[in-house]
């Protein structure tokens, strides 16, 4: 056994020898739009690799192809150039095993359901042979996790943003993904129900042992929730720096004021802020 | 007087509430139409206009009793044709949508074919669809059809087609195809689109009835109407006009209750905002 480890060693480059333990991996990964006839690169040779169970955010300015390369990473667009992979497999695959939960910026519950039916609704229609009952206790189950228990009931139009969002989130666990892929979703809640969702998130994680993938515009989100930050820039859209955050679990409000918090909130923001003012010139 | 009275005979004052509230929204209109009858027949009788002119409403309403069975008979018609046209109307409209929608390519095409179509005056393809189809219920049908169809078929393909995107993306992220995004997102997200269609479909399935009567008719409203006038008998004119006023009134609502059973979830439409009103 240690003979095929070594020989790997050997054969492989070093870094992926500890690839084998990355649970989502983006290889010199390319992609190029085609708008109006001209040809854009929106992501450049990007490479990623993260660690099952891990937490990991991408933070970037708007327009860096964040959210491309999470949709890359989700098998929802096909890379132009390179490789990716989810738990081994190309991100469709992974997709149609319902390996992947996703959660958009905006919940897209649907208004003729309420939560517990919205909660369940991916897992039937990935699902058909699953009963319903089984589908609905799974539902409720999630939407427990969430703190939504008691609003099984409610439509959409009942329940406030951050519910909405949190129906959201149970919809994607139901799947029982080994992924949670996250765009913005808190981007459009207040300052109060943000913190409040990034609590139960950070609970949630430490409670499923998923692997994260968070796409925010917020450093303050990044630090707190993350192990590990992917800083992408643009022109071309790249990623400039990993930064891992070494900072205590488990993490409460008490993390803000952390020395490890401010030093990795500093280094982030001195970091966009270059990405920023290079975008300009 | 000392018996226990029961919880029924208790009028609660949220029921008090209640019935202020439904008579403030019916009595305005109710009163407004009132004045404007009273303000028809007194200016009638003051300046002694002729009937054939026009009619006081009460000339109107002896026109409506002595021709009772008359109009009873030619209601019966119209609504006929109103509702298989309506009917049909709706199946095509929606079939239209549908088939825009799942071939795109076909949908390319037809679309600005049906805009075109739409620019035809309906009205002028009366008299040919009698030449081809003679007297009977088929050319109103097809008038019908014609006229009514359209706004059906936008209003549905709006509603299919505004899907959000990323709900589109979450149907696609666990293997969902075309054929289960339609059935199971779009569909049922075009519907409060699709009522919005079917109510000015159905106002249009009643114009279309009474146009298809005019062009060539044996029986119906419009047939009364067109009849009346040829013998200058103004108050079954306006008799029948009131006929078929209501007439459209109760397929209207008609399609409104269907709209609050079918999709609850479709939102309030209230014609005129009361911003204070909670």
């Amino acid at each position: 056994m240690s003979a095929v480890a070594a020989s790997r060693v050997m054969t492989d480059p070093p870094q992926t020898a500890d690839a084998s333990r990355a649970h989502i991996r983006a290889r010199d990964v390319t992609v190029d739009f085609v708008l109006g006839g001209r040809r854009q690169r929106v992501l450049n040779d990007i490479n990623l690799e993260i660690p099952k169970g891990s937490f990991v955010s991408l933070i970037g300015p708007s327009g860096c192809g964040k959210s491309t390369l999470l949709k890359v990473l989700a098998g929802l667009i096909t890379p132009t150039q390179g490789e990716v992979s989810v738990a081994g497999r190309p991100p469709q695959q992974a997709a149609k095993e319902r390996m992947i939960g996703l959660v958009f910026q905006d919940a897209t519950l649907l208004p003729w359901k309420n939560a517990l039916e919205n909660a369940a609704f991916l897992l039937t229609t990935a699902d058909e042979k699953m009963p319903r009952s089984e589908a609905m206790d799974r539902a409720a189950a999630m939407l427990r996790l969430v703190g939504l228990d008691g609003a099984e009931k409610k439509r959409p139009s009942q329940l406030s943003g951050g519910m909405r969002q949190r129906v959201a989130i149970a919809r994607a666990l139901a799947l029982d993904p080994e992924v949670l892929m996250m765009d913005e979703p808190f981007g459009a809640l207040d300052a109060i129900t943000r913190e409040e969702m990034s609590e139960c998130l950070l609970d949630i994680w430490e409670r499923t042992e998923k692997t994260i993938v968070l796409v925010t515009h917020s450093i303050d989100e990044a630090v707190f929730l993350s192990k590990e930050v992917h800083v992408m820039g643009t022109g071309p859209a790249r990623i400039i720096e990993t930064l891992p955050i070494r900072l205590p679990h488990p993490r409460t409000e008490a993390s803000h004021s952390d020395p490890a918090f401010t030093a990795a909130e500093n280094r982030l923001r001195g970091l966009l802020i270059e990405s920023h003012k290079r975008k300009r010139v | 007087m000392s018996a226990p009275s029961s919880a029924d005979d208790i009028v609660t004052p949220q029921s008090w509430v209640s019935v202020f509230r439904k008579l403030n929204a019916v009595l305005p209109p109710l009163a407004l139409s009132l004045a404007a009858l009273i303000l028809w027949e007194a200016a009638i009788r003051l300046f002694n206009v002729p009937t054939f002119i026009l009619p006081a409403p009460s000339a109107v309403v002896v026109s409506l009793i002595e021709n009772r069975a008359q109009l009873a008979a030619a209601t019966q018609a119209t609504a006929l044709e109103v509702l298989f046209g309506f009917v049909l109307a709706s199946l095509v409209g929606i079939a239209v949508a549908l088939v825009i929608v799942r071939f795109e390519r076909f949908g390319r095409a037809l679309y600005p074919l049906i805009v075109l179509f739409q620019n035809v005056p309906k009205v002028a393809l009366a008299p040919i669809f009698i030449l081809w189809f003679g007297y009977d219920l088929a050319p109103k049908i097809l008038l019908i059809v014609v006229i009514a169809f359209f706004p059906v078929a936008i209003d549905m393909l709006a509603g299919l087609q505004s899907v959000e995107p990323s709900f589109v993306s979450l149907m696609r992220s666990v293997g969902a195809g075309n054929g289960k995004i339609m059935m199971r997102v779009r569909i049922p997200h075009s519907l409060p689109h699709l009522m919005a269609g079917l109510k000015v479909a159905i106002t249009f399935s009643v114009i279309g009835a009474i146009v298809g009567e005019f062009a060539g008719a044996n029986q119906g409203l419009g047939y009364v109407i067109q009849f009346a006038s040829t013998q200058l008998d103004t108050p079954l004119i306006f008799a029948a006009l009131v006929v078929v006023s209501i007439l459209g009134l109760i397929f209207y609502y008609g399609v409104e209750l269907a709209e609050r059973i079918l999709v609850p979830w479709a939102p309030k439409f209230d014609p005129i905002h009361r911003g204070a009103q909670t």
